[in-house]
């Protein structure tokens, strides 16, 4: 089976030529194995959130070649190989939690029908089922996030996007929300790139922690976290603050931007 | 109780206000061409209630007409000048010097262009009045598109059509909608001030400045009260339309 994602040698200057140049990746190289989770992890600045919308195309690279499922990138996203969900929700406020769900199938030309059962089944799996009916400002803000968690599953993608998606939110629903992804990639087989701030949460979530340090971005060093089990008591465990320890100490030879 | 909560107060304001013009007006003998007591007022919009409701219906149509076919090529113009970057740059400027004119000035010469039986010049006049806010308020709503949706519009490979039909209009009718609501007083102020100036008279302004040529004051306060309750049934109007047509916006002011 292909991997998911790989990147090769990318580059991404922004104003290329300017004198506000930015290098803003410099000789990328990331593969995403099928079924895993993969977090990118870095300070402000490191180009983590670039790579992420490098392989979403929703910019292109300087230099350098993305695919996505054996695709090139513009190839998979206009195949709608991947969803993706922001540190905003960015629901459509005009429609229903179900509508919002139902949008992208909507654009695949689903029937009505379809759409509908796949949108609720959607909703049933982030634990939303009552709320189908309510409009997105009726919701709070984790219920909003786990709405956008179900419209980027929503036609059934081989690939999740997710720039900090949780980062908004307290850290209970973080918690909870990050339980409930892990249960759902588990479910459907989806693999996962995921952009985070939080060393605790890309241990807990992922299968491989990169590295990331600013100007210009590059990869400095990947983590393998093996976890036996993922549950609220692994976050106890003595492996999983090794792990911990070990993230903090790859960004700590990494330049900060403001010292804290 | 949360309804009487919201509707007593203004009531009770309003109530007291008329109580205290009554009072102010008799004890203070205040000569009723200067103001007439409400008592008065009343008296007269009784008689004359069904003058009052055809010259209304009158006005309310010429407004009515003017602000839909206004807001009408608002909506159409912000639309085609959000999509040609073109026709953006031309219409702002003309749209700006339309708007600085003053438009019940024209009243004269439209009245003079058209002949003296047509009802086109404060239709007109209503039209232009309603065009402004609709056009200025929509141009910006369909400007303001969150980024996060046109990303997210994207990644789902969507054409433009789709995004203007699915994203970008709908997310640009609260702007619509106050455009709409300043058009909407505007347009009944349009229609029945631009029958100062002559033209057709059937409608409000005519029979307000008439009754006040033949000193019939308290008559001349009963057609603007009528021009009043005209200009909030087009308000209250748009106000449930704005409801009807988003459903999911809970607070509307």
């Amino acid at each position: 089976m292909s991997d998911a994602v790989v990147v090769d040698k990318v580059t991404k200057v922004f104003n290329q030529g300017r004198p506000d140049e930015v290098v803003a990746l410099s000789d990328v190289d990331l593969v995403v194995p099928s079924g895993s989770l993969i977090s990118l992890i870095g300070p402000s600045g490191c180009g983590k959130s670039t790579l992420l919308r490098l392989i979403g195309d929703l910019i292109t690279p300087t230099s350098g070649t993305v695919s996505v499922a054996g695709k090139d990138a513009d190839t998979a996203r206009r195949q709608q190989e991947y969803g993706i969900a922001f540190q905003q929700a960015g629901l459509f406020e005009w429609r229903t939690v179900v509508r919002n769900v139902e949008l992208p199938l909507e654009l695949r030309g689903m029937s009505r029908a379809d759409r509908r059962s796949r949108a609720l089944e959607m909703l049933s799996l982030v634990g939303l089922s009552d709320f189908a009916g309510h409009y997105p400002a009726q919701l709070s803000g984790g219920m909003q996030q786990r709405v956008a968690i179900a419209r980027a599953l929503a036609v059934q993608p081989p690939l999740l996007l997710m720039d900090e998606p949780f980062g908004a939110l307290d850290e209970m629903t973080r918690e909870r929300l990050q339980s409930e992804l892990l249960g759902i990639c588990a479910k459907t087989g989806t693999s996962t790139v995921f952009v985070t701030h939080s060393i605790s949460e890309a241990v807990f979530l992922s299968n491989r922690v990169v590295v990331m340090s600013p100007r210009p971005g590059r990869i400095v060093t990947a983590v393998d976290v093996d976890l036996p089990v993922r549950d609220d008591t692994v976050r106890q465990s003595e492996k999983y603050f090794e792990y911990v320890t070990a993230v903090r100490r790859a960004l700590r030879g990494v330049p900060q931007k403001s010292p804290l | 109780m949360k309804w009487a909560r919201t509707i007593l107060p203004p009531v009770i304001v309003g109530v007291l206000f008329i109580a205290l013009w009554q009072l102010i007006v008799t004890a203070g003998r205040i000569a009723p061409f200067i103001l007439p007591a409400p008592s008065e007022i009343w008296e007269e919009l009784v008689a004359q209630r069904q003058n009052v409701w055809e010259a209304a219906v009158s006005s309310g149509e010429n407004a009515l007409i003017g602000l839909f076919f206004g807001a009408l090529s608002g909506v159409l113009l912000a639309m085609a000048a959000s999509r040609f970057k073109a026709l953006d740059d031309v219409s702002l400027p003309f749209a700006a010097i339309l708007n600085a004119l003053p438009i019940i000035a024209l009243a004269p010469i439209l009245n003079n262009m058209f002949e003296s039986t047509s009802s086109i010049p404060r239709r007109l006049v209503a039209g232009i009045i309603a065009f402004f806010p609709v056009f200025i308020n929509t141009l910006r709503g369909l400007r303001e598109v969150d980024p996060i949706h046109r990303e997210l519009m994207h990644t789902y490979a969507a054409s433009g059509w789709t995004f203007a039909t699915k994203v970008r209009l709908p997310s640009a009718l609260p702007y619509v909608f106050t455009g709409l609501r300043q058009a909407s007083s505007l347009a009944v102020i349009a229609a029945v001030v631009a029958e100062y100036f002559g033209g057709l008279q059937t409608g409000l302004g005519s029979r307000i400045t008439s009754a006040a040529a033949f000193t019939a004051y308290p008559r001349a306060w009963a057609y603007v009260v009528g021009a009043c309750l005209l200009g909030l049934v087009f308000y209250l109007a748009t106000l449930a339309l704005e409801r009807l047509a988003m459903p999911w916006r809970k607070r509307l002011i």
